[in-house]
């Protein structure tokens, strides 16, 4: 008890005078985590779009990679991700390993697969009518696509949401692709786990307590932009 | 505008689905397209607006010309079976199609309001359109549909679902609002009623092909063939054996008239006998269904019927309500 106590005060020390280690960490923690989920809406929007509404062979095939790939654990995209940056591996020219960089890299390859899972079934919940009918009134097919997205947008926010909540909370990639290094690429995941070891529990339950606070804010931004548009039933 | 097709074809895993060669709706005009559950109505009227990825073949026509899809989409503006709304507010909903068409909002919404007053749903401007009826939230797609002021207007059943005041109501408010419209009117409906209420001609459609084309009253009273008349509602059928005419005579079982025992049977009309298979109260009504050999004869009616199943009863059929199976009125 003494332990969560002395945690909880020394979060709120760490917060209050805003040490300078404990907001360079967090301020690189939403860097990373925000530009991966960017990076992952970005690609797997569309990705999830085309296997929503797409004919083509292997559609379903590509739904399920997609859906196991909302399994895949942190560790196993960093391994790959490392073997690909590593310094004789096939992108070690581009020297991205141990950089933020490689860690966006890893944490997008993370969350993609949960936004074109999430994206694919979104859509696939609206009325299969919807696109007929936006046409029928006259939408070109990038207007018709647009409504369909705008009418979807619920779901797409919580996409991103989920992927978000991956990407802010894995440590493995973050540890292997970003090596932890203090002051470059130690975040809070990393950072926690590393002060878990040394013993410092009442540093890591801080860390801990700011990933929660950042959660928090985050999907309390997204949610209360999701409803801004309620109307009166 | 006037719409039309030719040799118009939708093909689903190499099954033809429809197949029209010729069909035209002029400006002003409205054309129902009636047909029983699976003719291929939706399909036809989703293929003249290039609508779906079904496979057609033959042309669409915008006022004699070939039309591509870009060309429909100016042109036409449909209302499917079901209202599908986007999850906004009526008022929004209402402007959507000028929206989809790159009108401003304000514009739209200028456009759109009275049409949600033609069709009576001003009041429910502010509401979530997904706590509507379905009968408010038709009355909201056709209200969009008419706000882009379209050259073609295409109905796709748009009263299917409602309950028969609700329908009743929708029926005489799209008239009016139909009325002086400069717009082709395409409506898809397998009810008889709403053909004759809201259309001046009407196209038989039965297993993807136009089996009848005249005024609405032509098709509706003189179907071409015996399927054509089972579908109109001819129920009862008496082929020349029965009546010892030159052609199969039809009617409708509302002019079928079960006679009282020992009643004499009217002047100028053709009686059969036949044995009583079952009764079934229709509520204020009865419906007979009669077995004659060779034959079928159904009845329906507000008269005291004193018989059982498997009596034998006498149906009266007035030689005015009679047409022979090629549509023609017996002289």
């Amino acid at each position: 008890m003494d332990v969560l106590g002395e945690g909880l005060l020394e979060a709120v020390r760490l917060l209050l005078t805003g040490a300078e280690d404990t907001w360079a960490i967090t301020g690189l923690t939403l860097r990373v985590s925000l530009a991966a989920t960017l990076i992952a809406f970005l690609l797997g929007v569309p990705a999830g779009a085309a296997l929503a509404l797409g004919r083509f062979r292997g559609r379903r095939v590509l739904l399920a990679v997609a859906n196991t790939g909302m399994g895949m654990p942190p560790v196993v995209v960093g391994l790959f991700v490392t073997v690909l940056l590593w310094r004789g591996g096939p992108l070690g020219a581009l020297g991205l390993l141990y950089t933020p960089t490689a860690m966006v890299v890893a944490q997008a390859a993370i969350a993609t697969p949960v936004v074109v899972a999430l994206t694919a079934t979104a859509l696939q919940q609206v009325d299969p009518d919807f696109l007929p009918q936006m046409r029928g009134l006259g939408a070109t097919r990038a207007r018709a696509l647009g409504a369909l997205l705008r009418e979807a947008r619920l779901p797409l926010l919580a996409a991103g949401m989920a992927g978000f909540g991956a990407v802010v909370s894995e440590v493995g990639a973050a540890q292997m692709v970003g090596g932890n290094l203090a002051g470059e690429t130690r975040v809070l995941t990393t950072a926690a786990v590393l002060a878990t070891s040394r013993g410092q529990f009442a540093l890591a339950i801080a860390f801990g307590l700011v990933l929660l606070a950042i959660a928090f804010t985050v999907n309390l931004v997204v949610t209360l932009a999701q409803q801004r548009h309620a109307v009166r039933r | 505008m006037n719409i039309g097709c030719r040799d118009l074809t939708v093909t689903v895993g190499g099954r033809v689905l429809v197949r029209v060669p010729e069909l035209d709706v002029a400006a002003g005009e409205t054309l129902a397209v009636l047909g029983p559950n699976g003719s291929g109505k939706s399909t036809l009227l989703r293929a003249i607006a290039h609508l779906g990825s079904a496979r057609r073949t033959g042309t669409v026509l915008l006022d004699g010309r070939p039309a591509g899809t870009t060309d429909l989409r100016r042109a036409v503006a449909a209302v499917l079976q079901r209202p599908v709304l986007q999850r906004a507010s009526v008022f929004d909903n209402a402007a959507a199609g000028l929206r989809l068409r790159g009108v401003s909002r304000a514009e739209a919404r200028r456009r759109a309001w009275p049409w949600l007053a033609a069709l009576g749903v001003e009041h429910l401007a502010g509401r979530d359109a997904r706590g509507l009826s379905g009968g408010e939230a038709q009355r909201v797609a056709i209200a969009r549909a008419l706000a882009v002021a379209p050259g073609v207007l295409l109905l796709d059943e748009p009263f299917t679902g409602l309950d028969a005041t609700t329908r009743a109501d929708l029926l005489a408010d799209l008239r009016a609002a139909l009325d002086g419209q400069p717009a082709a009117v395409l409506l898809v409906t397998h009810d008889r009623e709403e053909a004759r209420a809201l259309a001046r001609r009407t196209a038989l459609l039965v297993g993807g092909e136009l089996r009848q084309l005249g005024t609405t009253d032509e098709v509706l009273d003189a179907p071409a063939d015996l399927e054509c008349a089972s579908l109109l509602g001819f129920t009862t059928q008496l082929p020349p054996a029965v009546t010892g005419r030159e052609a199969t005579l039809i009617a409708r079982p509302q002019h079928c008239r079960p006679l009282a025992a020992g009643e004499p049977a009217p002047a100028e009309a053709v009686v059969v006998d036949g044995v009583l298979r079952r009764v079934v109260p229709l509520g204020g009504a009865i419906r007979l269904d009669v077995e004659v050999p060779g034959a079928s004869v159904t009845s329906v009616t507000t008269v005291e019927v004193d018989a059982a199943p498997g009596d034998v009863v006498r149906i009266a059929i007035n030689a005015g309500d009679l047409r022979s199976a090629n549509g023609e009125r017996l002289r």
